[in-house]
């Protein structure tokens, strides 16, 4: 150990100085150099045990040896040689004295005989090791290459027969290389083998031994070379600062080491300063707790500041539900919990309700921390609105209407039913005195009945399912308008005296016509024939002309009534909805009302009486009180009298058709149970 | 141009001048977003709702006010200065300027909130109003393992936790001592209990004293509110101890503390300092019979049975606790002022189990060894029913042994839910039958010189506004049932007229079944046909609504009747 600080003033650039130094530290070297022989007894074990191990290298490296027998004795000696040096690097101890050892060449055993007894000549021969420290001054003189080139490329030598020249200038022939076959089983053969190392310059095998693989493994990791080296030693200053004559500097004491620093002064005049003040305080403990005083003494303060504040909304509180004990209705049954799953998550119940026996046996609620979390969040998270609750009956939000008793008469109840026909009504049609009815069926046939009896008068068989019947207005003509398929017929009623049945056939004669231009074009649109089968005329090619256009914004109008004043128009639409319209008022409708679930059928407006009416394929017509004023700024008033019901649905249809008596409040509603009812007042 | 552009220049109008979103405020504060979160909890601001939300609805959006609310309090220099400090202890440690560091920790800046307090509450009465959140989690906070916990990242501190046990105890012995408890409820979440302080109706929810369940959120923001809660309760406690002429911060006697008997010790302490209500205690209770309630089977059971972990940490917890408190609310309430006591077993129980004026025994095991014949044995489910029905209920059907009948909610206006619960009903002929017998007695005027507080003013108002609700009721029965008379008429008309028609028109008959029911539903749907889209849409909203309530009720008179039945048969 000694030695490598030895080594390190010997490595040292500055090797003058130690020179000049040595004399006088030979004494103190020596000195030491004892005591620490002393102190590495201990440090000896860890060599003995090294030996021990270096016992099972010896016989390896003699098998090493006798395997490459082959090999001249001398790079058998030159491999030891360099054992040494790799081992002893920095230890020049034996360094210059190995090379007279290793020329007498000795075995390995010798040279681990000499590792051995290292420590020991150490301090046996401590002369020796003072030699040491002064012969060996630099590492390359240690090494001693068999060859001489010299640092040139090996491949100048490459097809020589010899790698070099030695130190007598001989020529080193080049040895027989292993054919890689045999090298490799060579290598399979010798578990020694990945210690080889093939030497280039020299031409020779190295096999290093185990000492060396440590080391070159320290050296991998970046270590120093040798396991006894530290590093990290305690500096020890070998010059005597005691018995020196002159101080190593001669300059005076500077001014600055004598006078108190003025920036210390300020620095502690500004702390006092602070004190003073009282910015910093020394001595006082932060008060621990907030000190509480009534609060709200003074109740004169202004009230809150700021924004409009709204109160967060309080929990709610747990009903019978919540209760651990509740009563047994409150319980739902297994099936309830279980059809609770196909509820969606935030429909089902939060709680479900449960009975415990006792209050011991209640546990803790699961959800308490997160609840409360939850309503954290909701404080200070959720936008908070003021809502104004709609406390209010339901019934408030219905408008006023005027009572209905003040709006009678109106139809209420079914008085008379007309029955006959065998298929669907489709259309029906007052006498304009109310006497008489019309109606058409889908089966083909027209009849007429009495209003106030319900007596059939007459029937006609058109054979076509009817669409429309129409009573002449004129009550002194009684005739009617069929329309069946593409035809319309005009039918003479019968229902008149014998002056008026004269008339009705002269008018509903009519000869057979001519051909006409077919570039008139009113010729063309009417046929005229005279039907001689039913007594009447038919009119023949009837083409429909385009005459007004409605919007009502409804999706497909069915019926258009008019208001006998003109200027009010109800139309009624296949979604359900009707429409009035005030013409004077705007084009769009002046009230919608939705009213029928289904398709509306027909409307229908009273010619003296302020009344309509809507049908309807859900069987239902209402009836409606529509009072217009003859003040232009007060609004028509609509309010909504009665619903009938009574005819059943067939087929998906219900009331075909409804009309209303052209003098009394009473409403016709032709069914498509083939059944047409009277509703009286 | 689009439609939103705005000249360079002009200023921004409407609601895109008045709502910032959060990420703006938080930018216009210059503070991080949790210390803006801080804020925003400890000075109450909320997002808004605007009309027209201009950044897109999927931000918050505050009130440009709101937010400049927060940036000229002094709070936010404070939370800076907080900040600050912190860094500088950093600093410090990680220059290793030990010295500094602790000399910095020494005084660590801090604030107080009481300038909040007053902000946010300018009156007392602001403040009971908004008391229930704060109770709650005060109380919740109490139920906590008093152990320094730390879940998800973020610790409880246990001084937090001891100083919520002491307020919640401290609330909890004025409104005992005062006998401000109107309601109680056992539910499974925990026992609601409902007070009347000052005219407000205080509402709060212990949980039951058990380990609780600590889920993973974020507990900063609920400590935050916490810090709030905890200040305002401790200056309504003041104020509230001040206002029955007792010290606050009330020191307590160290035996008793060290027993965790805290609330026993306040009450005594109340008892001791409180020169108005001691008067209360020696009341004129010639007539009634002692009633002492022990319930010292209840602490012991607990520990015994469910809270073995607790054993040594709570000798005497949490139920017994509010068992005092429940227990003088029941006495207040009843007409007849007896005095009651309640005790545990054992150290520094005012009574011994062994006395002999005990005659009620609360208790909460399945069975009791040894008995005394001059007491009874109940469960604690008694209590609590009595101060529901403020009537002492014949305690035969809650012995120990057998099950109790059900515990209802008092929170629920039975009549107005449709469903009246059997035992409701019950409870309400007793009182019935109790009234005609103490009504004769002069026991009012009694109480009324006892109590130095105008609670019997409170009771006649609160009796008085019942009294008006139920003429309100009655009045619309009336008009119902004069309504129905009415549509009956009518439907006598329409039966009479059709029965004259009869004659006349055959398929009449048939439809004189339905009849009278169709007309009334017409009647009814009549006026929906002329309502405007968003009122009918309205309407039929709030009819749903019914319909579904309805339901519920519907739902409930089916099992009482399947259940009626299967008893039946059984």
């Amino acid at each position: 150990m000694k030695q490598r600080k030895q080594n390190e003033f010997k490595n040292g650039k500055d090797k003058a100085k130690v020179q000049k130094l040595k004399s006088k530290l030979e004494e103190e070297t020596l000195r030491r150099i004892a005591e620490a022989a002393a102190a590495e007894e201990s440090s000896d074990d860890s060599t003995f045990v090294s030996v021990s191990e270096d016992d099972d290298d010896e016989s390896l490296s003699e098998d090493g040896s006798s395997i490459s027998e082959s090999g001249s004795e001398q790079s058998k000696l030159s491999n030891d040689e360099d054992v040494d040096q790799a081992s002893e690097s920095d230890n020049p101890s034996s360094g210059s004295d190995d090379d007279d050892d290793h020329q007498s060449g000795d075995s390995v055993r010798d040279r681990d005989d000499n590792d051995n007894y290292h420590g020991e000549d150490k301090h046996g021969e401590s002369d020796d090791s003072r030699e040491v420290v002064e012969e060996s001054d630099s590492s390359e003189d240690e090494v001693a290459p068999r060859n001489t080139i010299g640092d040139v490329p090996l491949e100048w030598y490459k097809d020589e027969e010899h790698i070099g020249y030695d130190l007598a200038g001989k020529k080193i022939k080049k040895k027989e290389r292993q054919s890689k076959l045999d090298s490799f089983l060579a290598s399979v053969d010798d578990s020694k083998n990945w210690r080889k190392i093939i030497d280039e310059y020299n031409d020779e095998e190295v096999e290093l031994t185990k000492e060396e693989t440590k080391l070159v493994r320290r050296l991998l990791k970046g270590k120093a070379p040798h396991a006894d080296f530290d590093p990290h030693a305690p500096y020890i200053d070998w010059f005597d600062w005691d018995g020196a004559k002159h101080p190593l500097s001669n300059a005076p004491e500077p001014k600055r080491r004598f006078i108190p620093s003025k920036w210390e002064s300020k620095k502690v005049l500004r702390l006092v300063r602070a004190i003073r003040e009282g910015r910093i305080k020394l001595d006082d403990k932060p008060n621990e707790k907030a000190r509480l005083y009534d609060l709200w003494h003074d109740s004169s303060s202004s009230g809150r500041q700021g924004l409009a504040y709204i109160p967060a909304p309080r929990r709610k509180v747990g009903g019978h539900e919540e209760s651990y004990r509740p009563s047994a209705e409150y319980i739902p049954t297994q099936e309830e919990i279980n059809s609770y799953q196909l509820l969606f998550e935030e429909d089902r119940p939060k709680v479900i309700p449960k009975e415990y026996t006792s209050l011991r046996s209640v546990p803790a609620y699961s959800k308490a921390v997160q609840e409360m979390f939850d309503r954290c969040l909701d404080l200070y998270l959720c936008p908070r609105v003021r809502k104004n609750r709609i406390n209010i009956d339901p019934e408030s939000l219905k408008p006023k209407l005027p009572s209905r008793k003040d709006l009678k008469p109106y139809p209420t109840t079914c008085y008379l039913e007309y029955k006959g026909h065998t298929g669907p009504v489709m259309t029906i049609s007052t006498e304009p005195t109310g006497q008489w009815i019309a109606s058409g069926s889908k089966d083909g046939t027209v009849r007429i009945w009495e209003v106030e009896t319900g007596r059939c008068l007459r029937v006609w068989d058109l054979g076509e399912s009817i669409d429309e019947v129409a009573w002449n207005p004129l009550p002194e003509l009684p005739i009617f308008a069929v329309a069946a398929g593409h035809d319309v017929f005009i039918l003479n009623t019968g229902c008149g005296n014998n002056e008026e049945d004269k008339k009705i056939e002269e008018l509903l004669h009519v000869e057979p016509q001519k051909a006409m231009d077919d570039s008139d074009t009113t010729a063309s649109i009417v046929n005229w024939g005279q039907d001689d089968k039913h007594g009447g005329i038919r009119l023949k090619h009837f083409k429909q002309k385009l005459v007004k256009k409605l919007e009502a914004g409804v999706r497909e109008i069915s019926s258009i009534a008019i208001h006998p004043g003109g200027d009010n128009v109800i139309v009624g639409s296949r979604d359900g909805k009707l429409c009035w319209f005030d013409m004077d008022l705007s084009s769009r409708p002046y009230r919608v009302l939705r009213c029928h679930p289904k398709d509306i059928t027909r409307v229908a407006c009273h010619r003296s009486y302020p009344l309509f009416a809507s049908c309807s394929d859900d069987s239902t017509a209402y009836i409606f009180h529509g009072m217009v004023y003859s003040d232009l700024n007060q609004n028509p008033l609509i309010v909504p009298l009665e619903i009938l019901r009574g005819h059943s649905t067939t087929d998906g249809r219900g009331v075909l058709d409804c009309k209303f008596h052209p003098r009394q409040p009473w409403l016709f509603t032709a069914g498509a149970d083939s059944l047409i009812k009277l509703y009286c007042h | 141009m689009p439609k939103h552009y705005r000249p360079a220049g002009k200023k921004k109008e409407g609601n895109a001048a008045k709502y910032v979103t959060r990420s703006q405020a938080v930018k216009l504060l210059q503070v991080s977003l949790p210390v803006f979160r801080k804020l925003c909890i400890l000075k109450g601001v909320f997002p808004r709702e605007p009309k027209k939300k201009v950044q897109g609805n999927h931000h918050s959006y505050y009130h440009l006010k709101d937010i400049m609310f927060l940036k000229y309090d002094p709070l936010v220099e404070e939370l800076r200065d907080i900040r600050a400090y912190e860094k500088k202890v950093k600093k410090a440690r990680s220059k290793k300027n030990k010295d500094r560091a602790e000399r910095l920790l020494s005084r660590k800046p801090s604030y107080t909130l009481d300038r909040l307090i007053k902000e946010r509450y300018p009156t007392f009465i602001d403040a009971l109003r908004d008391l229930d959140d704060c109770l709650s989690m005060v109380h919740l906070f109490a139920a906590l393992p008093a152990v320094d916990r730390a879940v998800d990242g973020e610790k409880i501190p246990v001084n937090r936790v001891h100083n919520c046990r002491r307020l919640s105890h401290e609330w909890q012995a004025y409104i005992s001592r005062t006998h401000k408890l109107r309601k109680t409820f056992i539910s499974v979440k925990g026992i609601y209990y409902q007070a009347e302080v000052d005219g407000q109706t205080v509402t709060w929810l212990t949980p039951h004293a058990l380990q609780q369940v600590l889920p993973e959120v974020d507990y900063r923001v609920m400590l935050t509110f916490l810090e709030f809660y905890e200040s305002l309760l401790a200056f309504v406690n003041y104020k509230l101890y001040h206002s029955i002429n007792v010290n606050y911060p009330p020191i307590l006697d160290s035996r008793l503390e060290a027993l965790a008997a805290d609330l026993y010790a306040l009450s005594r302490y109340l008892d001791a300092n409180a020169t108005s209500v001691k008067t209360k205690a020696v009341t004129s209770s010639g007539s009634g019979s002692d009633l002492e309630h022990q319930q010292d089977g209840k602490k012991f059971d607990e520990d015994e049975l469910r809270l073995a972990q607790l054993q040594k940490q709570l000798p005497s917890n949490e139920p017994g606790a509010l068992m005092h408190l429940v227990e003088d609310a029941a006495d207040n309430d009843d007409e007849d002022a007896e005095t009651r006591e309640f005790s545990w077993e054992g150290e520094g129980a005012p009574f011994e189990e062994s006395d002999q004026s005990i005659t009620h025994q609360v208790i909460d095991r399945p069975k009791q060894e040894r008995k005394h014949l001059s007491r009874d044995y109940i469960q604690p489910q008694w209590v609590y029913d009595c101060v529901n029905a403020r009537f002492i209920l014949p305690a035969d059907k809650y012995t120990i042994g057998c099950i109790p009948p059900p515990h209802l909610s008092p929170f629920v206006d039975n009549e107005a839910e449709g469903h009246v619960p059997e035992y409701a009903e019950a409870i309400e002929r007793l009182k019935a039958a109790e009234r005609k017998e103490v009504l004769p007695l002069p026991g009012m005027g009694k109480e009324d010189l006892d109590d130095p507080h105008s609670l019997l003013d409170i009771i006649d108002r609160a009796e008085a506004i019942e009294a008006a609700k139920r003429k309100q009721k009655m009045s619309i029965l009336e008009k119902q049932y004069h309504e129905e008379l009415k549509l009956e008429l009518q439907g006598v008309q329409h039966s009479a007229l059709s029965s004259d028609i009869k004659g006349k028109g055959e398929a009449v008959e048939e439809d004189a079944g339905p009849d009278l029911q169709q007309i009334a539903e017409d009647a009814a749907n009549m006026s929906k046909v002329v309502m405007p889209r968003r009122k009918r849409k309205l309407l039929e909203a709030m009819e749903i609504g019914k319909e579904r309530k309805q339901a519920h009720v519907h739902r409930l008179k089916e099992r009482k009747k399947k259940i009626d039945e299967a008893n039946k048969s059984a």
